[in-house]
């Protein structure tokens, strides 16, 4: 078996090709035929059609460029969650931490749009934090009441569910002319980035992401248990925070852009560790946002592609293919899968 | 101490107190195990210590800091761990989990830099867990994970290690290999070990020190043959009743110590740490060693001990210095710069061949009425207390002891401290400043000396160490029986049941001795001398006598008897009549003329016995004594008449060294003049004569008139040139001869006393264990 350098290099060099010709497939392919000498000529400053310009530029561009980001934010989000709860499968999702942003977003969306006002990019991000916080928040009170992982994964899925039945409940109520709209965000949608969202979305990843490297110290020492870390001179508290403000905030970021997608952040961590054979911080950052983005960029290719013209929601598409991991990460971990905490 | 740890008063426990008061200690190079049932909170002061739990009140110290003062990054680096905590450690390679052990050295983004990973490597190398390196720390077996568990707590570089039930579910290559990594740990390492065990003879094996818990308190601390009592464990652990025989051998069996495994640490140890000191479990405030020794009552001869003992630590090149926090005599003693301490360690310092000063004995209580106390702080007076009165004052009569103490281990390699009376008079305790509570300030270690001549010694000295706590237990290094008459090889018995049943060392048994020396113990015996013999002195024993040791010098001479007569029945036909000092000269006055003392002393002056007044006995043999301050008691009191003489008591007290020459001398010591004199005055008052008067001491210091004799000189005859004249010339008068060839300087003399003390105390006492408790193992030597 390999291990240590040679093996995170190889992962690196074999996702980094995956996800680099992932993006030129989701650029590439599309319900528009452009093909791939006028693209490139895009690129190199020809203009030969205005019209598959703008595909390419205002629609196919973005889209890929969100879906790389937003994967890798998702994992990420995924990846510290499982640190704060000792590598369970946990994710964003399951702990109801997308559906208390999408709720939060879906009742701002709402507030604003019955007063003839279209909801700012801010205040989109902002009320969708301020949901995966009280989500989260209240996953935590309850993980300290029981300390039973199992227990905790079921009330964040009711959590989930409470939020999403209020947020169609929100919905069904709300003026007809948004409705389209909003239902299509709800179910989890890359479609309709535009560059504008794609700012403030990278400005939000790129300080979570230095955040994380500036925790990532005290998230390996982190991995020998509580007890163990603070013995050499870890400031649990703080990490503890850090963790939850920035996984919420990267949760946050997705939801409020694409609204919840599901399954990423839960497995894709998961399977980048089976991969590179180890939980250091310092490589599995990097690695768990390279593989959500490759995994992202691959299910929305997938969710716009396959019934094209129509899309899918996209966390139909990472359910098919993921959920089978997540059983079999089930099965598997179950064997040497002991009590959480002792 | 700089490094360690250490508890004050320290209480645990999670909602609730489950441990109060734990006072313990581990230092460098030791290995501390703690002992007792389930659930009586090992694992919580363990906890507790390393800072998981939150202390409940009280103090620790990591080395000398307060750690609720240092931050969580230097903790980490005086502090690691090995708890029995599940390690997560998903995916983790050994060589990973030992690297956390880096954590607080590394930079902001936890790079291990080269030295890092050397010294991952040492550890990993040092506990054999190389080969594990980049095997997942998941599958590797439990003994494995202990030993690289201990290699990551290695690679901390801790000062302390803190260790929890490491060898539980380890079979016995595992138990004993993991032993052997932590003892060599410590000695090797100078780690201060503490580990919590469930196996009793794995604790008393592997441990320096024993601390035993239960019931809520720390009951027992001390090495493992004193916790590991039979008695003691049965009661511990709740099976006074219980057949032990399924467990197999229990810790207190004999043969269970004596068993190959220990023989084999021993000697593997020896030879693993040649070269290493035997680290005392007390160190002694400041730079200085220190020993205390206490007694179980009064008069056991505890200021003869500590006074031998410095003799023979200065004889063995040390210098020393001799201490007691406060002392309760009238006995005082004036320094050269004026000021008052104690007789007792006046001698001590003569032993030590050093000059007394006031800092050896910082508070001197002087009893002068019935229910109040002179006190005299650092030699000089601050006021008459009542007893409640002074022990408002307690603390800062703390601060000014411990200051003293400061002063003197600044320049001494070893302190020599005197306790006073018992150290377990339970109702005094809390107010305690010159015993255990002296002892664990200064952190001497003790040695407990017990009185056979008085009988009842094993009540003395068992009954003492049962009534010590745990804590205060521990100090006791050894245990002396003083004053053993006849043949010592017949106390063998004894000392076997003192240590068994005592748990400490008897390190030494120490013959009656017949040595003449100024401490507060042999005046009772001065006191008792009655029987008068050829040449015989009578002092008048006045109620408030003070400066006893004027006329120890007479003891020198063979057929001289030096009584002290409270009577005028018991004056007899006395050669020499001599009236000492008083701390309260006006009152003493009235009593002896009251009992008729002052009678019977005039009608031996008029048949031309000769008269000795020294200080307060030369002021009552004047015409009157005046009071006009109220100095004493107040009023005036006409004195004996023998000299006409008139003394004004004052405010100001008279304090000083001085040498002066006789320079006239009437009666029977005519001849005398011109003879040197040295001593000391220390009284409050002047004396002046009425009429023309033979001056006796130069200097206006004394006046004679026929056979009367006054000086206020203490140690008057101290000199062999006084006092063989005087002696040989009133024996003379009275058609006696006495022989005088062996006497010398009374200086020289107690110089020859001492030393044959010091050669006594070093027949009959283990002085390399002593050194060893006081941590001075193989030092100098």
């Amino acid at each position: 078996m390999m291990t240590g350098k040679k093996r995170y290099i190889l992962y690196f060099v074999l996702a980094g090709a995956l996800a680099a010709a992932l993006v030129w497939l989701n650029i590439l392919l599309g319900s528009s035929d452009v093909k791939a000498f006028e693209i490139l000529g895009m690129m190199t400053g020809k203009n030969p059609d205005a019209m598959h310009e703008s595909i390419i530029f205002n629609i196919r561009l973005p889209r890929t460029v969100a879906a790389f980001l937003l994967g890798g934010a998702l994992a990420l989000s995924g990846y510290m969650l499982q640190t704060f709860f000792a590598n369970p499968i946990v994710g964003p999702f399951v702990l109801g931490i997308s559906s208390g942003a999408k709720l939060a977003v879906a009742l701002a969306m709402i507030f604003f749009l019955s007063r003839g006002m279209s909801i700012g990019l801010n205040m989109m991000v902002l009320s969708a934090f301020a949901g995966a916080v009280a989500a989260m928040l209240f996953v935590l009170a309850i993980s300290m009441k029981v300390r039973n992982m199992s227990i905790l994964v079921v009330c964040g899925i009711m959590t989930g569910y409470i939020c999403s039945a209020v947020t169609d409940l929100v919905v069904t109520f709300a003026d007809d002319s948004n409705i389209v709209n909003l239902h299509n965000w709800s179910m989890g949608s890359l479609s309709g980035i535009n560059w504008d969202e794609l700012k403030v979305m990278a400005v939000i990843i790129t300080a979570s992401l230095l955040l994380t490297v500036f925790i990532s110290k005290p998230m390996s020492a982190y991995r020998m248990g509580e007890a163990y870390a603070r013995s050499v001179g870890v400031n649990i508290v703080m990490l503890r925070v850090m963790l939850i403000i920035i996984s919420s905030l990267l949760a946050a970021c997705v939801t409020a852009f694409a609204g919840p997608v599901a399954f990423v952040g839960i497995a894709v961590p998961h399977l980048v560790r089976m991969c590179i054979g180890t939980d250091e911080a310092h490589v599995m950052i990097p690695a768990s946002f390279l593989g959500g983005s490759a995994v992202t960029l691959f299910c929305d290719l997938i969710a716009r592609s396959l019934f094209a013209p129509v899309e899918v929601s996209i966390s139909s598409v990472t359910a098919v293919f993921l959920v089978p991991v997540i059983i079999y990460l089930m099965i598997t971990r179950n064997s040497r899968q002991r009590e959480d905490r002792s | 101490m700089s490094k360690g740890i250490r508890t004050e008063k320290l209480n645990i426990g999670y909602k609730s107190d489950l441990i109060t008061g734990i006072c313990m200690k581990v230092i460098p190079g030791s290995i501390v195990t703690l002992i007792g049932p389930n659930g009586c909170g090992k694992t919580t002061l363990l906890k507790t210590l390393t800072g998981e739990l939150k202390d409940r009140g009280g103090l620790v110290y990591l080395g000398d800091d307060d750690r609720s003062w240092l931050k969580a990054s230097e903790i980490a680096k005086r502090v690691s761990l090995v708890m029995t905590y599940r390690v997560r450690g998903e995916l983790m390679t050994c060589r990973e989990v030992v690297e956390t052990g880096r954590y607080p050295y590394t930079g902001m983004l936890g790079i291990l830099s080269e030295e890092d990973r050397r010294k991952v490597k040492e550890a990993m190398e040092w506990t054999g867990t190389k080969e594990l390196s980049d095997r997942l720390f998941d599958e590797i077996s439990d003994g494995q994970k202990q030993r690289v568990l201990l290699a990551r707590a290695i690679c901390q570089e801790p000062e302390i290690l803190v260790l929890d039930e490491v060898t539980s579910y380890l079979d016995i290559r595992h138990k004993a290999d993991i032993l052997w990594k932590i003892r060599k740990l410590a000695k090797e390492r100078n780690t201060a070990v503490l580990m919590s065990v469930h196996e009793l003879e794995i604790a008393r094996n592997i441990s320096d020190t024993v601390i035993a818990l239960g019931e809520g308190k720390v009951q027992r601390i001390g090495t493992a043959q004193e916790v590991f009592e039979e008695s003691f464990i049965r009661k511990l652990y709740h099976i006074e009743g219980t057949d032990t025989e399924i467990l197999g051998q229990m810790p207190w069996d004999e043969t269970a110590a004596a068993g190959m495994e220990t023989e084999e640490i021993a000697k593997e140890t020896a030879e693993e740490n040649e070269g290493f000191t035997h680290s005392s479990k007390f160190h002694g405030r400041g730079k200085a060693a220190a020993i205390m020794i206490q007694g179980t009552m009064s008069n056991v001869g505890k200021s003869v001990i500590a006074a031998g003992l410095c003799r023979i630590f200065s004889d063995d090149g040390y210098k020393v210095a001799p201490f007691k926090s406060q002392n309760m005599a009238l006995n005082s003693y004036i320094t050269e710069e004026g000021l008052e301490m104690g007789r007792a360690q006046v001698m001590q310092a003569e032993c030590a061949r050093i000059r007394p000063c006031a800092a050896m004995n910082p508070i001197l209580l002087k009893p002068t009425k019935d229910t109040k106390s002179q006190v005299i702080v650092g030699g000089k007076p601050v006021g008459n207390m009542s007893a409640a009165e002074y022990y408002s004052h307690k603390k800062e009569f703390t601060e000014d002891i411990l200051s003293a103490y400061d002063s003197l281990a600044e320049s001494a390699d070893i302190i020599v401290i005197e306790g006073a009376g018992s150290p377990v008079e339970m109702n005094l305790k809390k107010d305690d400043i010159v015993n255990m509570s002296l002892a664990e300030m200064v952190d001497a270690p003790v040695l407990l000396a017990g009185d056979i001549d008085r009988g009842g010694v094993f009540a003395q000295i068992l009954g003492t160490l049962d009534l010590l706590e745990p804590d205060e237990r521990s100090r006791i290094g050894g245990v002396i029986v003083n004053k053993f008459r006849g043949d010592a090889k017949l106390f063998e018995d004894g000392i076997r049941i003192l240590e068994d049943r005592g748990g400490v060392r008897v390190i030494g048994v120490v013959p009656y001795m017949n040595i003449k020396l100024d401490d507060e113990d042999s005046l009772s015996e001065r006191l008792g001398q009655s029987v008068a013999e050829d040449f015989d002195i009578a002092v008048i024993k006045l109620p408030r006598l003070s400066n006893f040791t004027d006329f120890n010098v007479f003891e020198q001479l063979e057929r001289v008897s030096v009584r002290y007569v409270s009577e005028p029945s018991g004056l007899e036909d006395p050669d020499m009549i001599i009236i000492p000092g008083s701390k309260n000269t006006i009152a003493d006055l009235k009593h002896i003329k009251e009992n008729g003392l002052a009678g019977a002393v005039l009608e031996k002056a008029s048949s031309g016995t000769c008269v000795f007044g020294i200080c307060g006995g030369f002021q009552m043999l004047g015409r009157l004594i005046e009071d006009p301050d109220g100095t004493e008691c107040g009023g005036a009191e006409e004195g004996l008449g023998l000299l006409p003489v008139e003394t004004v008591l004052e405010k100001e007290k008279v304090r000083t060294n001085i040498t002066c020459s006789i320079s006239g001398a009437t009666g029977i010591l005519c001849g005398m003049e011109n003879t040197e004199v040295s001593g000391y005055e220390i009284h409050m008052g002047r004396t002046r004569p009425c009429t023309e008067l033979t001056e006796f001491t130069s200097g206006g210091t004394g006046y004679c008139r026929g056979n009367v004799y006054g000086t206020y000189i203490h140690g008057f005859f101290d000199r062999r040139d006084i006092f063989v004249p005087v002696v040989e010339k009133i024996a003379v008068s009275r058609g006696k001869t006495i022989n005088v060839a062996e006497a010398t300087d009374q200086a020289e003399y107690k110089d020859r006393q001492y030393d044959l003390l010091a050669k006594c105390l070093r027949e009959n006492l283990d002085m390399d264990r002593i050194y060893e408790i006081m941590g001075l193992g193989n030092d100098k030597r």
